[in-house]
């Protein structure tokens, strides 16, 4: 319409007629949008270091157990029951999911380890080393030797355990573990290999053999495992991805899917927090930007006072004075937009690519049963450029508002007069 | 549109302006009863101070009086609210001011459509209108100036264009020459009475110029919110 293009044109042009001013607030929105994303970034990043960190050294993203194993974690509750399953078939299916990045079975036992003079309770767990790789750095922390192959004795064991029972890569040891039929399982192994994740609890108690090995010593069938753990394509999607699969599986034998959103709560609480800490930040960010703008749209509106009275004396309605006012916050509000996102992307993109690497400056640390790389690593997603760049059109809009109203309210014969 | 069934372009009864002041109320405008005809083109004359400016800004709807009623070709203005005075304004009424007011970011051209504009007024008929008016009033080729570009004397023809573009019944023009020097405000002068000659539009002005005074066909004088003269007055110049 020809009467609204004029006052988007009014608006167009008084933005043109302090540069200086127009520039500024901009930018300020500018760097607001480019500080909100980034903020969102980091802590994403963070948030998805947090995930992988205190997942892949053991547990896993997903984890499949048949649906009576836990939390007892009995040795009998095996996937499929007392008869198992066809492993192999189950990774398969598994693999083939789309959202399942790699699966790998696993049998656990408790037992004790003996080496010369010493014994140690411990928790033995049976992998299969090839697939194992692809879903956990265990074998990654491996600082000695090398690690158990399959058909063969042989164990690994974490360096607190090696220094407490006082042997080295070569010794033997005598695992001792209760058998599925009853009986107590007892060999003689070859230490071949030590491992040093950082992580006390895991280097003191867990000692890791080939899951045929484990089977044979524990009397279990090589279709019987406890556990199949995954790496799923989106961490962050975990739970949604777990509740699919336990759907994708079906109840033939009676499975659970569990994300390690219930596998790791606190850790989960952590990510959550993050979140809201984001939500936070963007907050303060934009109400800081409201402010900002409203203000240099005040002063904008206070100056033209005149020309408000002259519109109005000449026959135009108190809303079209404040849609005026409000297109400049538009206008204002787009400017900003290309500009933050010209500025933004090319920012994100690169910080994701080659993220700062303060280890030189900090060196590694473990908590929470994981190892950190103390990286400032930014992760994006559509989400949060979007809706920061949503936020950042709508602090334009209100700040408009208010300036919009007073503009409105100018009595004319009063500011014609300069009263 | 115009009313020409013997009804007033402008009648006041009884108009009252009080502003509530410290330390004691000021009377603006006392008790003034007016009527003004169709085409008439009328000077208010009267010192600083005397109610000039409240009067048209009264009569063009921009203050409510504080007693007393206006009526603009029969209509009643007490009785209409914001939004409906601001379209009779915008349909009714053109404002010329003291200060030119020309809207900074527009061109002359577009300060001249404003109101058609405003009335959605088509294109074509816009473009048509502004340019004879322009042409009429000496202000061929600086359609694309923006008013700091132009004279004083330039941009308060296109102010005058801005009011009478619209075929208004009524232009109110608050001291129009009072910023311009004598030349231009004879020029001026001369533009509005073609005006009022040709298109029958009225014209109220005030001022304090004898030189303008001479040129209005009455003349209010107004002391201390209160007619204190009201005569018809002989051209000294004819309108040509
Ligand atoms: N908004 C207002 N508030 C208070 N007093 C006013 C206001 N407007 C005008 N006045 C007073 O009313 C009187 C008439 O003013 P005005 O109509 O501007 O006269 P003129 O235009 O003839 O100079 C003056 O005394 C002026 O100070
Ligand atoms: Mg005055």
């Amino acid at each position: 319409m020809a009467e609204d293009h004029l006052w988007w044109r009014v608006a167009w042009r008084n933005l043109g007629r302090n540069r200086g001013r127009t520039l500024i607030t901009t930018s300020a929105l500018a760097f607001g949008y480019l500080s909100a994303v980034v903020m969102v970034g980091l802590t994403d990043g963070m948030s998805a270091e947090l995930v992988e960190n205190g997942t892949r050294l053991l547990i896993g993203q997903a984890q499949v157990h048949a649906s009576d194993y836990l939390p007892e974690r009995s040795m009998y509750r095996t996937i499929g029951g007392q008869n198992g399953v066809d492993v192999a078939d189950l990774l398969e299916r598994l693999e083939a999911h789309p959202d399942v990045r790699a699966a790998a079975p696993r049998l656990y036992g408790g037992g004790l380890v003996s080496g010369g003079e010493h014994t140690e309770a411990a928790l033995l767990l049976g992998i299969a080393p090839g697939r194992e790789r692809h879903v956990t750095t265990l074998l990654g922390h491996v600082t000695e030797g090398r690690a158990p192959a399959s058909g063969s004795r042989e164990v690994m064991i974490g360096v607190e355990m090696a220094r407490q029972l006082g042997v080295g890569v070569g010794d033997e040891l005598v695992l001792v573990a209760p058998a599925a039929d009853g009986s107590m399982g007892n060999d003689l192994f070859a230490l071949v290999g030590i491992f040093d994740t950082g992580t006390p609890g895991i280097d003191a108690s867990y000692a890791v053999l080939a899951l045929d090995e484990l089977q044979r010593l524990m009397a279990m069938d090589p279709g019987r495992i406890h556990e199949v753990a995954l790496t799923v394509s989106r961490p962050v999607d975990t739970p949604a991805i777990a509740e699919a699969l336990g759907a994708y599986l079906g109840s033939d034998p009676p499975t659970e899917v569990r994300p390690w959103t219930a596998l790791r709560p606190e850790l989960a609480e952590s990510v959550a927090l993050m979140d809201s800490m984001n939500f936070i930040i963007v907050l303060i960010i934009f109400a800081m930007a409201v402010f900002g703008v409203a203000n240099t749209m005040i002063i904008g509106t206070f100056e033209r006072t005149r020309e408000f009275a002259v519109v109005r004396a000449l026959g135009s309605s108190t809303g079209n004075v404040a849609r005026t006012v409000v297109y400049e916050g538009i206008v204002l509000g787009a400017l900003a937009l290309v500009a933050g996102v010209a500025m933004t992307w090319p920012i994100l993109v690169w910080w994701h690519r080659a993220p700062p690497d303060l280890s030189a400056l900090v060196g590694g640390f473990s908590w929470s049963g994981a190892q950190w790389r103390p990286v400032l690593r930014v992760e994006y997603s559509l989400e949060g450029p979007v809706l920061s760049a949503l936020a950042l059109f709508l602090t334009a809009v209100l700040a408009a508002l208010y300036p919009a109203w007073k503009a409105a309210r100018i009595p004319p014969a009063d500011a014609l007069a300069g009263r | 549109m115009i009313d020409s069934s013997g009804t007033a372009a402008v009648r006041t009864d009884d108009l009252w302006k009080v502003y509530p002041q410290e330390p004691a109320p000021v009377q603006a405008v006392r008790g003034l009863t007016l009527e003004i005809e169709h085409g008439d083109f009328v000077a208010m004359a009267g010192p600083s101070g005397s109610g000039k400016t409240t009067v048209l800004n009264l009569i063009g709807g921009l203050t409510r009086p504080t007693r007393g009623r206006v009526w603009i070709g029969g209509q009643e203005l007490g009785s209409l609210d914001d939004k409906k005075l601001a379209r009779l304004r915008l349909e009714r009424i053109g404002f010329v001011f003291q200060a030119y007011n020309l809207l900074p970011v527009l061109s002359a051209f577009e300060n001249a459509e404003f109101t058609l504009l405003l009335r959605g007024v088509p294109h074509e008929e816009r473009r048509a209108r502004v340019e004879a008016l322009f042409k009429e009033i000496g202000l061929e080729g600086l359609e694309d100036r923006r008013p700091s570009k132009l004279s004083g004397g330039q941009q308060q023809r296109v102010a005058v264009a801005r009011a009478v573009v619209g075929e208004p019944a009524l232009v109110l023009a608050d001291e129009p020459t009072a910023n311009l020097d004598s030349t231009t405000s004879a020029a001026l002068l001369e533009v509005m009475e073609r005006l009022n000659h040709e298109h029958r539009t009225t014209f109220v002005f005030s001022t304090h110029d004898p030189r303008v005074m001479e040129r209005a066909h009455r003349l209010i004088r107004l002391v201390d919110g209160r007619i204190d003269e009201d005569r018809r007055v002989e051209p000294a110049v004819p309108a040509r």
